[in-house]
């Protein structure tokens, strides 16, 4: 299913609150198609991903890319270029300045150099800063473009009494390419089901919202595009005028999901669908999704703690650790050859519903300070087999490598 | 096996704006000792509600229509609230699903660990001197009765003997909690000490550092007693007094606080030797105080207990207990002939509660004879408590008071439904479509009611039977034994004061226990400090704070990801071996039971459908509701598309006349619609309600997802056997 095109492109994604580093230099790519699943213990940072790809938080240093177009863009690797160009600067100052005589040229030669870097950084600041802000108002401008290069034709051709109705369309469809976002092709379901459904809205207002934002006014339109994805998630047109809190949970995640898919988006960031779900609601809605995936085309990042789960419905997976993506690798893979310390951890704590393996299983505890040495060599992402990465230094990358053979 | 609780036809309903809910529907199982029952069904399936019957914390709009929770003799659902508030949290205990919610934000995580501890020791106290006090004087009539016959002067004589024992029994009391205090606080110096020991050797001293310095002077000083720091309480006090000193001087040198360390080895070494000393005999001690008006003999403690037990052998207790044996026989036989009347008495109401309508005021009147007659046979001197007995007159009250009270309620509920019925009718005629239901009418079945009053005087004739044939294998040696060591041990309640030093000593001790790091840190600490898991180990520690006997988990980690559920779960199964505790653990997911469980009882619409071993359950399961549970879960090897359950449970205000879960089952016959299919024994363990056991039924194979994925699992454990 999963095609080699990229659809999201994610390149040391950092996201700190104060100084906590809730995500620190995380990079993936989510193939047009595919399943990624992110799984890791809660506090991981594997919710704060999701939610930075879709745009909720502004990323603190990293960029991006949805489609090739940059969405979101940090500042922190340009800052931190500055301030290391302040600093050797410094350094060289004082080096030159303890030399008699004091080389004047040198130190101006330094100074420019210092000044250049400073500037070229700045320049990519306000690139970083444009996209961030700009890159759904080009989308958008992008749009209007094409609107008006379609209807143009159409004007001169038209008579003189089919022009109203088509200006009246027009209209309409320029007022939605004004507002369309790039970003609302990413859309997201949430854990919660309860939580996230406004109880003073119908299930109506609940999936329209997104259309009415988006600038849609034809009320027959929006209701038409209601019924479909009602349908879509395998409830009736009658529901529509209910309230959340006359559904099941498992119904109440089916809205959730419609109100994702009535963007058509091609990314959907699903951050624990099941997870508040009771086993056999949650075969529903990964049934659903499954579907869902098959005939909208639908690319998906699966976030979820259920290593079963995801292992059943992902085709690729990252394991996340303390704001690092430790282990990548195509799912089958990490369950066959699970190579961090911390992911052969976390297998060995999924429960099988088989009582004599159950009564032998034995944890295995991960404890970073005891399991890695990274006193001399830093870990880097590595690639230990084609498709498969593991963050690791240049010793256990040879290990890893033997263990693979 | 040792039964711990028996849940007999327990049938729950709640009343609801729209109608009645069957939220449980007459289920039964028990519980033994040290064994974990897991309850697992779906959400509404009624888990909960059961748990929550137990705890005596159901909903106000509950209504317990029938049934029984018996625990340690008492029926749970009939006992007042002042009686369930000794057993909630002291003998049952609960852990809730979501940590957060169950631990109060605002209140450090210390006061929460303690807050029952201190509040339950005030009340064990009070309760303690009240039960010694009542005890003494029964005892005390017993024995004139039984030995005295009307002799004034025997009967003063035996009155004094037990003012004797009254007496000196203060007298150890004080004895007691003298040495209490100052053992108490010897341990506590001593933690304190190690605990500074350890952080000058690792060279991490803290701000707190002179305060808790203090203490170990403050307490190293109260642990001087005769019994606990005697022969060396000169050395201890004179290095209490100099810790301060070498502190200060630690400080100067920079840090260095050599000095100190060996100071505070020196006095560890001394208290170590008293926490290990033994206690004396202060019972015996007491007597010998009061009575022997001479000062102690000088020897070791074991001697001296020797000793001091003859001596109160030979001149009080031999004596004393031989009369307390007359007293206990003589009031074991009164009760006996009163059972024996008792019986007849009770029996010859029966007829008057199997009438067609029940008569209000015959009823009451027949009550309070009843319960007059059966306070008549109660054995007040009886240490075991005869609860059924005890808990008659209020259990027969409530059953009559809710039949007279229901008369109304129906009466109600009915007119109310007609009324609703008349308008549906009427729109119903007028061609018009309502979009409302007609509720069926909320009422209590009163043959129910009235079969359970007969109930209640059959099984206590029934348990009078049973005791007066077991009449002549008691042991009356053996029960007066049990009877001084009754009164002992109230009285030694009323010294062992909890008090807020001793319960953080205890619940930092706890905390360790549940594998909270740091735990002396983390005790003022607020509860958002703490990570979900963390959260739940307060959780399952301020459970365990009151040493209960039976555990509810309700979906303890069904918040929680699958590491920190791993971790939970380990500790649940480890505080259960170790303190050999019965679990009742509710979730919905089959697949956290298969290490848990010794037994699972899987639930449906309120009515267990199948009850078996672990084993029974995952290998041998034969209802399809287990099935689809197990078969709508992937596992590791799942590929091909999972097998959800269609539909949702359904509506308990109205439940389906067959087999609740047929609408959703795929091997539903057409019985299953019309009739509600019994509980089919499958082998000594393994129950099921399906009709698909019939000897009639087709021969049904479970799913092939199931056996695919047994044989998988035997093959990877190398064919390992699975039970059979």
């Amino acid at each position: 299913m999963a095609s080699n095109e990229v659809l999201l492109h994610v390149e040391h994604l950092s996201q700190h609150f104060g100084s906590l580093k809730a995500v620190n230099d995380v990079s993936f790519d989510v193939m047009k198609g595919e399943v990624f699943g992110l799984v890791g213990e809660s506090g991981c940072g594997k919710t704060t991903t999701g939610r930075s790809i879709i745009k909720l938080y502004d990323i603190t240093g990293g960029d991006i890319y949805y489609k090739g177009i940059r969405i979101g863009a940090g500042l922190l690797a340009y800052k931190q270029a500055i301030a290391q160009a302040k600093a050797t600067y410094k350094a060289k100052v004082e080096e030159l300045k303890a030399q008699n005589p004091v080389d004047q040229a040198a130190l101006a030669a330094c100074r420019r150099e210092m000044q250049d870097t400073i500037a070229e950084q700045k320049a990519k600041i306000k690139a970083a800063k444009h996209d961030q802000e700009c890159c759904d108002k080009e989308y958008s401008a992008k749009l209007i473009a094409q609107l008006k290069e379609k209807y143009q034709p159409l004007f001169e051709s038209a008579s003189e009494d089919e022009l109203p109705a088509l200006k009246r369309d027009y209209k309409n469809a320029l007022r939605v390419a004004k507002k369309t976002k790039l970003v609302t092709q990413i859309q997201m379901i949430f854990q919660d089901p309860i939580a996230s459904l406004d109880p003073r809205m119908t299930v109506r207002e609940i999936i329209a919202e997104g259309l009415i934002i988006q600038g849609e006014r034809d009320k027959e339109k929006i209701n038409e595009k209601v019924y479909e994805v009602l349908e879509m998630v395998g409830l009736v047109r009658e529901h529509a005028s209910r309230y959340p809190h006359e559904f099941s949970g498992g119904q109440r995640q089916r809205i959730g999901v419609a109100r994702a898919i009535i963007m058509k988006p091609e990314l959907i960031i699903a951050d624990e669908p099941v997870s508040a779900l009771d086993v056999s609601i949650q075969a529903q809605v990964i049934n659903l999704l499954n579907e869902l995936r098959d005939q909208l085309g639908l690319t998906i990042i699966f976030i979820a703690h259920d290593l079963s789960v995801v292992k059943y419905f992902s085709d690729r997976i990252g394991v996340m650790y303390f704001g690092k993506m430790v282990e990548l690798a195509p799912s089958d893979e990490l369950f066959l050859n699970p190579l961090h310390p911390y992911t052969r951890s976390l297998l060995s704590a999924i429960p099988l519903p088989d009582p004599a393996y159950e009564k032998e299983r034995k944890r295995i505890v991960y404890n970073p300070l005891v399991e890695h040495d990274y006193s001399t060599d830093q870990p880097t992402m590595r690639e230990v087999k084609p498709g498969h990465f593991v963050y690791c230094n240049e010793a256990e990358y040879q290990r890893y490598l033997d263990v693979l053979k | 096996m040792d039964t711990k609780l028996t849940v007999k036809n327990l049938t729950i309903s709640f009343r609801t704006s729209n109608g009645k809910v069957q939220a449980v529907r007459g289920i039964d199982f028990d519980l033994h000792r040290g064994e974990t029952l897991a309850i697992v069904g779906e959400s509404g399936s009624g888990k909960s509600v059961t748990s929550r019957a137990i705890m005596g914390i159901l909903a106000g709009n509950a209504i317990v229509e029938g049934g029984e929770i018996i625990y340690d003799g008492k029926d749970l659902l009939k006992i007042p609230e002042e009686e369930f508030h000794r057993l909630r949290g002291d003998k049952i205990a609960m852990i809730f699903q979501d940590p957060m919610s169950s631990l109060n934000p605002i209140i450090k995580i210390g006061r929460q660990l303690t807050e029952a501890m201190v509040l339950k020791g005030k009340t064990r106290q009070k309760e303690s001197r009240t039960a010694f006090n009542s005890y003494l004087k029964l005892l005390n009539q017993s024995m004139i009765s039984a030995i005295a016959n009307g002799d004034e002067a025997l009967a003063a004589v035996i009155t004094q003997k037990c003012k004797d024992f009254n007496s000196f029994e203060y007298k150890h009391l004080e004895l007691e909690g003298a040495y209490n205090l100052a053992h108490e606080a010897a341990s506590e110096a001593l933690v304190d000490i190690l605990d500074i020991m350890f952080k000058i050797e690792k060279k991490a001293i803290e701000k707190d550092f002179r305060f808790v310095l203090k203490s170990i002077a403050r307490a190293s000083k109260a642990a001087v007693h005769r019994y606990v720091v005697h022969q060396k309480a000169e050395e201890l006090c004179a290095a209490a007094d100099q810790i301060k000193l070498l502190a200060d001087e630690g400080q100067k040198n920079g840090d260095d606080y050599s000095a100190l360390h060996t100071l505070l080895g020196g006095m560890k070494v001394i208290l170590e030797e008293a926490v290990a000393f033994t206690m004396p005999n202060f019972f015996a001690m007491g007597y010998y105080l009061t009575f022997a008006q001479e000062p102690l003999p000088e020897m070791s403690v074991e001697e001296l207990n020797v000793f001091l037990r003859r001596y109160l052998d030979d001149h009080f207790m031999l004596d004393f207990i031989a009369d307390a044996k007359r007293g206990l026989i003589f009031s074991a036989e009164r009760s006996y002939e009163e059972k024996k009347q008792a019986i007849e008495f009770l029996s010859q109401y029966l007829p008057l509660f199997e009438q067609e309508t029940l008569d209000k005021r015959a009823s009451y009147e027949a009550f309070k004879s009843m319960a007059k007659e059966v306070e008549e046979t109660i054995d007040r001197l009886e240490i075991v408590k005869d609860s059924l007995s005890y808990t008659f007159a209020s259990g027969l009250k409530s059953e009559i008071d809710k039949y007279f009270a229901a008369i109304v309620k129906n009466k109600k509920a009915l007119k109310a439904h007609a009324k609703q019925q008349a308008k549906y009718d009427r729109l119903t005629a007028a061609g018009k479509e309502p979009d409302w239901k007609v509720t069926p009418p909320a009422t209590t079945d009163l043959e129910l009611v009235k079969y359970n009053i007969r109930r209640q005087i059959e099984r206590l004739v029934a348990h009078y039977e049973e005791s007066l044939a077991q009449r002549d294998s008691r042991d009356f040696d053996a029960e007066t034994v049990a009877v001084i060591d009754y009164l002992k041990a109230n009285a030694s309640g009323v010294v062992a004061k909890v008090t807020k030093r001793m319960a953080k000593e205890r619940a930092i001790k706890l905390m360790e226990e549940v594998g909270i790091p740091e735990p002396r840190k983390r005790y003022n600490q607020y509860p958002y400090e703490f990570s979900g898991g963390m959260r739940q180990r307060i959780v399952i520690a301020i459970a365990l704070a009151a040493n209960p006997d039976i555990l509810i988990c309700d979906e303890p980690t069904t918040a929680l990801d699958v590491t920190i559920q791993s971790q939970i779960l380990e500790l649940i199964n480890k505080l259960k071996e170790e303190r050999n505790l019965s679990i009742i653990f509710i979730t919905h997911d089959l697949g956290v039971v298969a290490n848990m469980a010794d037994r699972i009882a899987v639930m449906y619409a309120g009515k267990i459908v199948e009850y078996g071993t672990s084993e029974d359950i995952f290998y041998r399961s034969a209802h399809p509701y287990t099935w689809a549970l197990l078969s709508s879960m992937p596992d590791l090897d799942t590929d091909e598309k999972l097998d959800a359950i269609p539909g949702t449970p359904p509506n308990m205000i109205y439940p389906p006349k067959g087999d609740a879960f047929a609408a959703r089952n795929k091997y539903a016959m057409e019985i299953d619609f019309e009739m509600q299919p019994p509980m089919f024994q499958i082998s000594d363990t393994h129950y099921a309600a399906t009709w698909l056991l019939h000897p009639d039924a087709p021969k049904v194979e479970p799913p092939k997802v199931i056996t695919d994925r047994i044989a998988r699992m035997k093959a990877k454990r190398g064919g390992a056997p699975d039970g059979e």
